[in-house]
């Protein structure tokens, strides 16, 4: 898959988990500005889905497709998981739960390169 | 206060544990659709984690004190499992052919499935001490009970 956007979405996403991760530290709850980088995170996360499944229905596959149809579909699920879970918790707790999944995010994109063949795991 | 298992701290690992449900259950649904007999040992292993991981997070975010021993269970199996698995994989590589989420002991998830179940139980521990260890509470919910009952 295209790197830039590999990037994009790691890039996004760190942020949005630094963001997150600062507003626990500093005893907030999650708020309107959380979702908002959750929803980013989404859609980026969305535009690398769609076009990896583009690419794959066009014949270029990954090495081990299976792998990464799976772990494509829990990245995109992966963000509104974390929002509706974060969102309940009106503590501290809840932005830790959205920088969690903030994290999770670019492990998820990292694999997802891994196993399509670009980036060397 | 008895706090529920499923607030604050405790929702951050229903978290978790709703992030590994999924992980581990796209990944082994679809091996098992597409590819059961290649390993199917290694694959229906990582479909049962991963319903374990969903029970473990359903059962955490409960408030039913049933639910309580329901997620310790789920902890306790997951924390045996992944030591098994992790040694056997280990020892003997060619009993799991293909990877599961316990394989070197979670190695390939960051360990994150060897310190999961031990801090569930941690935290299930860490939620009933309020309810049942205060002497204060628990003379006073003696007393309350036998004179109720008489």
């Amino acid at each position: 898959m295209d790197d830039g956007l590999a990037y994009t979405v790691i890039g996004t996403s760190l942020v949005v988990a630094a963001f997150s991760g600062l507003m626990a530290l500093l005893g907030r709850p999650p708020r309107l500005a959380h979702l908002v980088g959750l929803s980013l995170v989404e859609l980026v996360m969305v535009v690398y889905a769609v076009l990896a499944m583009g690419k794959m229905f066009t014949g270029e596959r990954p090495d081990a497709m299976a792998t990464f149809v799976g772990y494509l579909l829990t990245a995109v699920l992966i963000p509104p998981l974390g929002a509706l879970l974060g969102w309940a918790e009106r503590t501290r707790w809840g932005s830790v739960i959205i920088s969690a999944t903030c994290l999770v995010v670019p492990i998820m994109v990292v694999r997802l390169q891994q196993v399509w063949g670009v980036w060397d795991g | 206060m008895a706090e529920p298992a499923g607030t604050g701290p405790g929702r951050v690992l229903v978290a978790v544990y709703g992030f590994f449900a999924i992980a581990a259950g796209a990944r082994a649904g679809w091996q098992l659709a597409t590819r059961f007999h290649e390993a199917p040992v290694a694959y229906l292993l990582s479909a049962l984690a991963a319903a374990i991981y969903l029970v473990a997070a359903v059962a955490l975010a409960s408030r039913r004190p049933a639910a309580r021993r329901v997620a310790t269970a789920c902890c306790t199996v997951e924390l045996i499992g992944v030591l098994l698995v992790g040694t056997i994989s280990v020892a003997l590589p060619d009993t799991f052919p293909r990877a599961t989420v316990w394989s070197g002991f979670g190695m390939g998830y960051a360990f994150v499935p060897l310190v999961l179940p031990v801090l569930g139980l941690l935290w299930l521990r860490h939620t009933r001490r309020p309810a049942t260890d205060s002497t204060a509470a628990s003379s006073g919910g003696r007393g309350h009970s036998s004179e109720e009952s008489r």
